[in-house]
């Protein structure tokens, strides 16, 4: 059933990309659609329901959001004259609560994206991710971000 | 002015700051001083030049630059991903090991 | 009238992206190592070519054009943190060192 939506949104995606909503179009797009998804091994869509698509637009909401500030934060840090002593850099390991392969990924990714981190590596027992900050004056502070931030919302989209 | 006026003005500038990036992107490419940095200011070339083609789609209203953008940036993402693997699999020659300390040390000195 | 807003609003934009353009370059040439280049170049970088995909969408009055603009920039701003996580592991596990300045580095204890 996933799949099936699955199909019908990348069909649609399709269409917006070559500008054409033509049946025809939709009928090609529909077929190249469901050709990627039978090369693709396992099912990992989950189900949707009305207020998961509410709690992730608010997340793509904050992804935005933490974009543009994280963009200003370091292009204000670049421009800085005396920028080499404002500068920290740090790896630090930070301990994850979420487990799957989608809330790590997204987790990674909105790490990389919030002003001054970035995502390094997660450790083989999917315990820890490796960290990659701009300054890191406090590390448990910035672990404590993190985790009340980016990840409480998370769960929330996924539980 | 009219707000097209402004809006033709405002690409050319763009497109001149766009240049900008790129000459100070190429410096980096040509210190270096090892491979990563490369690749990393190769992906920032691609990101420029998908900036350009879209300022350029502004400038002259054919929208049909969209696309190239598009696949610009299809393209220059693979890059990078296949990049990261050879960088991965080639490891540290013994050349980059030697530069890698020396610049991490004169780092240190500079400040 | 809404056009002429339209056209001020992506003007802006556009300038907006030109200067995060210029300013990841200049961050590229000026952090000390590739881990913090890496920075300016995934958020700054993308920021700049992402805004000029929103000019796009501005100004086109186009539904085709503004459906692709949206969708270039999702996809812009999608692939460039996995990109540049995807290095920053490859430099990592290939034992490019961080700058001295680096403080702390529990990746490089991990994996003794």
């Amino acid at each position: 059933m996933s799949r099936v939506a699955l199909a019908i949104v990348l069909a649609i995606i399709w269409a917006a990309i070559t500008g054409n909503f033509s049946a025809p179009n939709l009928l090609l797009g529909g077929s190249v659609a469901i050709l990627a998804l039978l090369l693709i091994r396992k099912e990992f869509a989950p189900p949707v329901y009305l207020q998961k698509i509410k709690r992730s637009i608010s997340l793509a909401g904050l992804f935005l959001y933490e974009l543009a500030l994280s963009a200003y934060r370091v292009s204000v840090l670049i421009l800085s004259p005396n920028m080499k002593s404002k500068l920290k850099p740090g790896i630090i390991a930070f301990p994850l609560s979420v487990t799957s392969d989608v809330e790590i990924t997204l987790l990674a990714n909105l790490i990389t994206l919030t002003p001054g981190t970035l995502s390094v590596d997660v450790s083989e027992d999917r315990k820890f991710l490796y960290v990659h900050a701009l300054s890191v004056p406090n590390k448990k502070a910035l672990i404590k971000e993190i985790a009340d931030g980016f990840e409480t919302k998370i769960i929330e989209v996924f539980k | 002015m009219s707000g097209f006026d402004f809006l033709q003005l405002s690409a050319t500038i763009a497109l001149g700051l766009l240049t900008l990036a790129f000459a100070l992107t190429i410096i980096r490419i040509i210190r270096g001083p090892s491979l990563p940095d490369r690749v990393l200011a190769l992906e920032m070339l691609v990101s420029t030049g998908i900036a350009y083609t879209a300022v350029l789609a502004i400038k002259t209203s054919f929208f049909l630059y969209l696309d190239v953008a598009i696949s610009l940036g299809l393209v220059g993402f693979l890059a990078t991903v296949a990049f990261a693997r050879y960088v991965l699999q080639r490891g540290l020659q013994r050349k980059e090991r030697e530069s890698a300390i020396q610049a991490a040390s004169s780092g240190k000195l500079k400040q | 009238m809404i056009v002429e807003i339209a056209y001020y609003i992506g003007a802006i934009l556009l300038l907006i992206g030109a200067l995060f353009s210029v300013v990841a370059a200049i961050g590229i040439l000026r952090l000390p190592d590739l881990y913090t280049r890496m920075h300016a170049a995934s958020k700054t970088g993308t920021m700049g070519a992402g805004l000029t995909f929103v000019a796009i969408a501005v100004v086109a009055f186009d539904g085709p054009v503004i459906l692709r603009a949206l969708v270039g920039f999702i996809f812009l701003i999608l692939t460039a943190p996995v990109g540049a996580h995807l290095l920053a592991r490859a430099a990592c596990l290939a034992g490019y060192k961080p700058s001295e300045l680096t403080e702390i580095n529990e990746y490089e204890e991990s994996m003794k």
